[in-house]
């Protein structure tokens, strides 16, 4: 399936890529960045929104560093899966993801960055024409959304990568770099609304690496990942848990889910709740309860919305088994 | 109807490659953003490798880029620049079949075939990496890949044998020897 | 790395060399004929290692021939040509190494110089007229050679001569999204692509039609028009009625089971999308690659559709990445790639995409299926309704069969009471739907073996022995008249009761745990084949020949799609002529070369190509005991064929090797050829459809399966299944057990996650395999193969089928255990854990339980019937042993279990019993769903139009 031509560029390092994205904006070219390649080859073959440059991550080696702490944008995910310095609860979300095969392909960043997935919008250009395009990729048509018609302004496809709610769990910062300087920021503020806005990211910046919290060693969690196969298949809810014990009592608990709206979702009000008044089962109850509560998916994957969102109460509740057990 | 639609042309620029595929050195200009698969099918008509779906679903372009396997389908060829690349025709050693390759034969799993070069590619790199793998690691190992004939499990018994030869350093024939003869003599 | 032995290698050549030598000094030939005074020459062929032939194996020869095989079943007509070469033994498939190699060349994998890349542009309109086509932009893009469309080919064409609703491209209405409109042929794919994009095409949108039920009311355009043929104005494209048996009083039952069923479709799923290239050569005759399954027909829709004779075109059968009813219609791709190479003067090639395998689809049905089986107080089965409503999508594919299958096919293993089947399929607008393994039966089966569960749920007996009280014996005939010989169900059902533990797990295991048994019963090969009358020809030709080099080559029409095919016919032969496999050597890829075999469907290649190897093999064979008995002097009679040798039974001293034998066969004539084939007997009955599921054997088989069910989240895990299919004998066991599993898993997809889905604007939403969900390793169970050998009379050596049947049971009996496990009772298929949570939810409620992990699961304690039941099981079980065993059994007719003569068929000694295949005003006044397409009259029998 061969894709519509574009150029691609290969740098070396960061300071190279940085300035070839600096060229390509001051010339007015539009471009998007490759890692891996594993989402953004099938889009790219399915003629979604191709740009007439890429460049490739591929060989800029300042971002594969992987310590406990330090995870870089261009680890990839079987190699965080395998590696012996990577926290549990992040091995086991990488671990889920897609194939033994794509995750020796997949990066980390290309995770975290991964485009919003839909039905009406993951099919062939010729599979596109047929519904007369939507809006995510409207190719000039001004084409309405599939799913909430009506309103040609916003996208409700789904975040449907694993990692992002374990290392939002674990207190990570995401941090970003491009020509003008670096920054950093908690994860969960990383992701913005829409579909296809999905994150926060400026023309020519990147994600470098994510850092985990020192006191990371001290958390434990768990990630619960509903799909139909156990392999190949996106999260079609994902949960993840993470809480610290001081004494035998949880001191502090964090809830993240993914594969359910258009951004992962970080649950802090609702594990505050619970975490004032802790009461073991019962709260975990009350934990997955609110949280599924808080979720909206909507139809663009394969289950169900109702199923999904039923099943986030299962999932929080597998997810804090853990929780429970160590309490006994 | 067209307007709507992505031009093909004009293709991209092009740029030099060069890799190693199965031990031999290969040179040659490509299209910036080619993709492996299509060069290993299409320009250098290196055709056991094959393409299932196209999209990271199916493991039937399973290749090793430096002795890692990876999906081709899914990989610039830019990416592979320089690097070594085994192939199914790469796995057997002049006449002598790798031994997953024996076995494959002789356990059945092979049906099709169509899945094998994939399947095939990935389990040498787990022998190589682990002779003597476990049931559960055979089954990780080959999780990115889609067989619809065998339904697998003769795919798991064939590695379990290969895993015996390798470990027990049995041989395999060269499959130019001569075999049966037609006038064996009779002892009467 | 692993060891290669090179350096051994060469030694032992030259050791060898020198050992031949001396030995070739030595050795005087008998019979030999030598030119006098001249040096001896060397005989041609030899040169191998193996200086000895190896003794009769008698664990393979059978007991009737004065080997030590046990014949539980009898002889067979084939014993006297076993030699014990290779039949029964586990054996790698002959085409393996080009597979583990990677020089197995399949559809896309043939590159010839020159060629082109053609593509398909397709329909973006469910249903749409074609107003106009303008490829001028296309045709001015450099490196464009040809464009073609609908005009360059008028001519219908479809795999049923019945049937022919297809063309290359559109005429004037494109019927599903994907539908063919027109294609290109350029230098590279990038070009193709881009001309695909220039080309503008003008439609006007039709109002189309996607529920199957819609497809039975009259429409203001239907699909297809079939002319004075034409049922009403209906999207109406087969009906089916039949009734046979008492089906007055079967509804006057102790216990009814009634349920509707919903199934989705399903794909077949292969891993190699469809390729073909195709190439006029100088002469001006074309060949066609291309995977396909049913070679023969194709060759005559290209005579057809490129109106030159058959004999200008080469169908050249690459290998087949798969196929399972997927490739075996002749395609609209095939002919665009003809038409396109025509045009242009080079080849082309055109391979898919793999959503456009979706588009050409073929797969299994989507079905509605309303099932109701009644069962009287003796436990007897007296009665099974079925009206089957089957979407066909817009083409007719071999949607006339389909219909009958899903009926006729479940008229056995058991003995019934009453049969009354209503099916239709209709036309919508999707793509095509076709033959998939198990064809047609699979889902209508998987409502009564669910349904049978349902019964021994209500009458509190135990499904396995209720089974087993109510089995057809060997030796009879079905209800709706089908020739039943070897049935070896029994053996089936009690293997897979041991071996499971069946007895202690059934209805005990606790909540999420479950148990459930299934059964099937499938054709192996079509009595009747499609294209032409039984009489004049036969099913499946093979030709053999023998050169002085001693190997045999083998031509054979048949299609290898990894099933092991050319292996199977290699076997055979090599088992008749007493030869190593690596002796034989199959040519089956070319219409040229090959004689005519119908493909491979229905599961007829082993039992009818092997049939006609054998007796191709039988020809050689008996020249070469002529050969013998002239060397030796010894009684042909008294000759027999072993390992590359040829010898008196009684004293294996005398005798020659194969060689010899075979040089004076051929010394006046050369190299020997022979052909053999095979054809159906007569048989069956004569009414108006009683052909469709007539086979010269049947195949049987039985699953427990047993599974996990998180019921908190409605997801299904097969732990173990239990395997058991009688396929009357394992030629190969490696590959009847890899057919086994590949079944299991190809049926777990279907039962658990396969779909094609299609969305609220009637688009497949999931054209692709990542939302295709076939199962991974990590779904798979362990599977247990257990094969059952009947022995079938005339199946090859006793061989029926094992490619489809083996599927059927696996989707009754993972439905069964989850009911087992849970209480729940689904009849939607894919049971995907959203569905089967929806009804953990219904039952909660109804169970009066705030979480499913409190429902109650079903237990069982046996009620009387069980015990009456048990008996009877029994005493059939000494009735089928007694009538496997003997020469001539006794007619026995469906319905000598409701007391009736088993001499004589029902309706012909019952007036209570019917046979009847047209419906009667009072069943036209409330029909069943599929019922209903009987309401339309057919244009020609009606008084206004034509
Ligand atoms: C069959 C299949 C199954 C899959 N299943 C799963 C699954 O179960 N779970 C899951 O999470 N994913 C799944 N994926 C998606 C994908 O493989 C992974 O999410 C993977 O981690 C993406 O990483 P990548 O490096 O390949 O991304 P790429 O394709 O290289 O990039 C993805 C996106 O991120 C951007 N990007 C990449 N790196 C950076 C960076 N450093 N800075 C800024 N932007 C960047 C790219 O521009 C692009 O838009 C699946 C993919 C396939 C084909
Ligand atoms: S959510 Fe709406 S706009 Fe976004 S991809 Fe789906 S259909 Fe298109
Ligand atoms: S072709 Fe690469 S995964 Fe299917
Ligand atoms: S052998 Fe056919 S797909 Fe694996």
């Amino acid at each position: 399936m061969k894709m519509p031509p574009f150029q691609l560029h290969s740098p070396k390092s960061l300071e190279e890529a940085f300035s070839i994205a600096d060229e390509l904006s001051s010339s007015n070219r539009e471009f998007d960045w490759v890692a891996g390649g594993t989402d953004l080859l099938p889009n790219y073959k399915w003629h979604l929104n191709v740009k007439p440059d890429v460049i490739s991550l591929a060989g800029v080696s300042e971002l594969t560093l992987l310590t406990d702490t330090h995870i870089g944008a261009m680890v990839r995910l079987h190699d965080l899966a395998e590696s012996e310095n990577t926290h549990s609860l992040v091995s086991a979300a990488a671990e889920s993801v897609a194939s033994t095969l794509i995750r020796r392909s997949a990066t980390v960043g290309g995770n975290l960055c991964l485009d919003t997935r839909c039905f009406w919008f993951n099919q062939t250009e010729d599979w596109r024409e047929s519904i007369d395009w939507c809006h995510k990729c409207d190719c000039g048509t001004d084409a309405d959304c599939r799913v909430i018609p009506n309103q040609n302004t916003l996208c409700v496809a789904t975040y449907q990568a694993d990692l992002a709610p374990s290392l939002m769990c674990l207190g990570a910062t995401i941090h970003l770099a491009s020509k003008d300087g670096e920054r950093s920021m908690p994860m969960g503020d990383f992701f913005q609304l829409d579909g296809m806005t999905r994150n926060v990211l400026q023309e020519g910046e990147i994600v470098t690496h994510v850092t985990l919290p020192d006191d990371v060693s001290e958390w434990h969690g768990d990630y619960q990942k509903l799909r139909q196969r156990e392999s190949w298949d996106f999260p079609e809810a994902g949960v993840a848990v993470a809480w610290k014990k001081t004494g035998g009592d949880v001191s502090d608990l964090r809830v993240a889910t993914t594969g359910l709206e258009s951004i992962p979702g970080y649950h802090e009000e609702e594990s505050r709740l619970v975490l004032d008044d802790w009461r073991g089962e019962e709260s975990v109850d009350l934990l997955s309860e609110s949280v599924r509560k808080s979720v909206k998916p909507v139809l663009n994957t394969w289950f169900p919305p109702s199923y999904r969102r039923k099943m986030v109460k299962v999932l929080t509740r597998r997810a804090c088994s853990g929780l429970l057990e160590d309490s006994k | 109807m067209v307007q709507y639609r992505l031009p093909m042309l004009p293709p991209s620029d092009e740029v030099d490659w060069g890799a190693s595929v199965n031990g031999n050195a290969v040179s040659t200009r490509l299209e910036s953003n080619a993709i492996l698969l299509d060069v290993l099918r299409d320009s250098l008509g290196i055709l056991g490798t094959k393409r299932g779906c196209d999209m990271g679903t199916c493991g039937c372009c399973s290749v090793l880029v430096d002795g890692s396997p990876r999906l081709s389908c899914l990989m610039l060829a830019q990416e592979a620049n320089g690097c070594e690349i085994t192939t199914v025709e790469g796995l057997s050693d002049g006449h002598h079949l790798h031994p997953i390759q024996q076995t494959f034969t002789e356990c059945g799993g092979s049906q099709c075939g169509f899945c094998t070069p994939g399947f095939l590619v990935v389990i040498s790199a787990l022998l190589g990496e682990n002779p003597e793998p476990s049931e559960g690691e055979i089954k990780s190992a080959i999780e990115g890949n889609l067989c619809r004939c065998t339904g697998y499990q003769q795919i798991v018994d064939s590695v379990k044998e290969a895993s015996n030869i390798l470990c027990n350093g049995a041989n395999v024939d060269d499959s130019t020897d001569p075999k049966s003869d037609p006038h064996p003599g009779f002892s009467g | 790395m692993w060891m290669t032995p090179q350096i051994p290698r060469v030694i032992r050549i030259q050791d060898f060399r020198g050992e031949k030598l001396g030995e070739e000094d030595s050795d005087e030939m008998v019979g030999y004929r030598q030119q006098p005074g001249k040096l001896p020459f060397s005989k041609p062929g030899s040169g191998g290692k193996n200086q000895f032939s190896e003794p009769r194996d008698e664990s393979s020869i059978p007991e009737s021939q004065g080997g030590s095989k046990a014949q539980p079943w009898g002889d067979h007509r084939h014993d006297e040509i076993v030699s014990g070469r290779v039949i029964g033994k586990p054996t790698a498939l002959v085409d393996s190494r080009w597979k583990v190699t990677g020089q197995a060349q399949y559809g896309d994998d043939i590159r010839l110089p020159g060629e082109l890349v053609g593509r398909i542009i397709r329909s973006p309109h469910h249903y749409a007229r074609v107003l106009s086509i303008d490829a001028s932009k296309a045709l001015d893009l450099p490196g464009v050679l040809a464009v073609a469309t609908g005009q360059d080919a008028t001519s219908a064409f479809g795999v049923l001569p019945v049937t022919k609703d297809e063309h290359a491209m559109a005429q004037d209405k494109v019927r599903h999204v994907g539908d063919l409109v027109a294609c290109v042929a350029a230098v590279d794919e990038a070009s193709a692509r881009e001309a695909c994009r220039l080309i503008e095409v003008e439609y006007e949108v039709l109002d189309s039609i996607h529920d199957m039920r819609d497809g039975l009311e009259d429409s203001d355009l239907p699909i297809h028009d079939r002319g004075k043929y034409h049922i009403g104005e209906s999207n109406v494209q087969k009906r089916v009625f039949q009734e046979f048996g008492n089906v007055e009083d079967m509804r006057d039952s102790m216990a009814s089971h009634s349920s509707d069923w919903l199934f989705a479709g399903a794909n077949h799923g292969f891993t190699e999308p469809h390729a073909v290239v195709a190439h006029w050569d100088p002469s001006g005759r074309l060949t066609l690659y291309t995977p396909q399954q049913v070679p023969h027909y194709l060759h005559r829709a290209l005579a057809d559709v490129l109106e030159v004779p058959m004999h200008q075109i080469n169908v050249y059968r690459t290998f087949v990445g798969g196929g399972f009813g997927g490739k075996s219609d002749p395609f609209p791709h095939e002919m665009c790639a003809a038409i396109l190479a025509r045009k242009t003067g080079k080849p082309v090639r055109i391979n898919f995409d793999r959503e456009e395998v979706f588009w050409v689809n073929r797969g299994r049905h989507p079905s509605r299926i309303g099932m109701s089986i009644h069962s009287d107080s003796e436990g007897r089965i007296s009665g099974i309704e079925t009206d089957a409503l089957i979407d066909g999508g817009a083409f007719a594919s071999f949607g006339h069969v389909t219909t009958y299958y899903n009926g006729v096919l479940h008229t056995a293993p058991y003995e019934i009471g009453g049969f009354h089947y209503t099916g239709a399929r209709v036309w919508t607008n999707k793509p095509a739907s076709g033959a998939m393994r198990g064809h047609g039966a699979v889902n209508s089966r998987c409502a009564v073996e669910v349904g049978l569960d349902d019964i021994c749920e209500q009458l509190n007996v135990d499904p396995i022995d209720f089974r087993l009280a109510n089995l057809l014996p060997p030796h009879s005939s079905t209800i709706t008249g089908f020739r039943v010989t070897s049935i070896g169900m029994r053996e089936c059902l009690e293997k897979v009761r041991e071996a499971s533990g069946w007895d202690e797990k059934f209805r005990k295991m606790p909540l999420g745990r479950g148990i459930g048994v299934g059964c099937g019963f499938f054709i192996s090969g079509s009595g009747l084949p499609i294209h032409w009358d039984p009489n004049k020809f036969p099913h499946a030709t093979v030709h053999l020949k023998i050169d002085m080099d001693g190997g045999v080559t083998i031509h054979t029409g048949a299609a290898d799609i990894g099933q092991g095919s050319d292996t199977v016919v290699a076997q055979s032969v090599a088992e008749v002529l007493g030869l190593p496999l690596d002796m034989i050597r199959v040519r089956s890829r070319e219409t040229d070369t090959s004689p005519v075999d119908l493909g491979s469907y229905s599961s007829r290649v082993t039992f009818m190509n092997a049939n006609a190897a054998i007796s191709a093999a039988m020809e050689i064979r008996a020249e070469l005991i002529k050969a013998t008995s002239e060397i030796t002097g010894a009684p042909e009679k008294k000759l027999v064929i072993g390992d590359r040798r040829i010898f008196r039974k009684d004293d294996p001293a005398v005798g020659v090797s194969y060689l010899e034998a075979l040089h004076k066969s051929q010394e006046d004539r050369g190299a020997l050829v022979s052909s053999g084939s095979y054809r159906t007997p007569p048989m069956g009955r004569v009414h108006k459809g009683a052909a469709a599921g007539l086979a010269p054997a049947y195949s049987f088989s039985a699953y427990v399966a047993e599974v996990e069910v998180d019921v908190e989240t409605g997801q299904t895990k097969v732990l173990k299944v239990w395997a058991a299919h009688d396929c009357g004998k394992a030629l190969n066991p490696l590959s009847v057990e890899g057919q086994i599993i590949g079944s299991c898993h190809m049926g777990m997809g279907q039962v658990l996650s396969e779909e094609m889905r299609y969305g609220r604007t009637g688009h497949l939403i999931n054209p692709d395999l990542l939302d295709y969900k076939i199962p991974t390793v990590h779904e798979m169970p362990q599977v247990f193969p257990i094969i059952v050998e009947s022995n079938d009379p005339e199946g090859p050596f006793g061989a029926k089928e094992a490619g489809e049947g083996p599927l059927l049971p696996i989707l009754p009996a993972v439905v069964n255990a989850v009911y087992d496990a849970t209480g729940v009772r689904v009849s939607e298929l894919p049971i995907s854990p959203d569905r089967l949570y929806k009804a953990i939810e219904k039952k909660c409620r109804k169970d009066g339980v705030s979480s499913p992990t409190e429902m109650k699961t079903p237990r069982i304690s046996h009620s009387e019937l069980q015990e009456k039941i048990v008996e009877r099981g029994k005493s059939h079980s000494e009735r089928d042993i007694e009538r496997r065993r003997g020469k001539e059994p006794s007619p026995y007719h469906n319905g000598a279990l409701f007391g009736l003569d088993p001499e004589v068929p029902g309706d012909e000694q019952d007036s209570r019993w019917t046979a009847v295949v047209t419906p009667s005003e009072e069943y036209l006044e409330s029909p069943g769903l599929a019922g209903s397409a009987w309401k339309h009259v057919e244009r020609r029998k009606r008084g206004d139009s034509q």
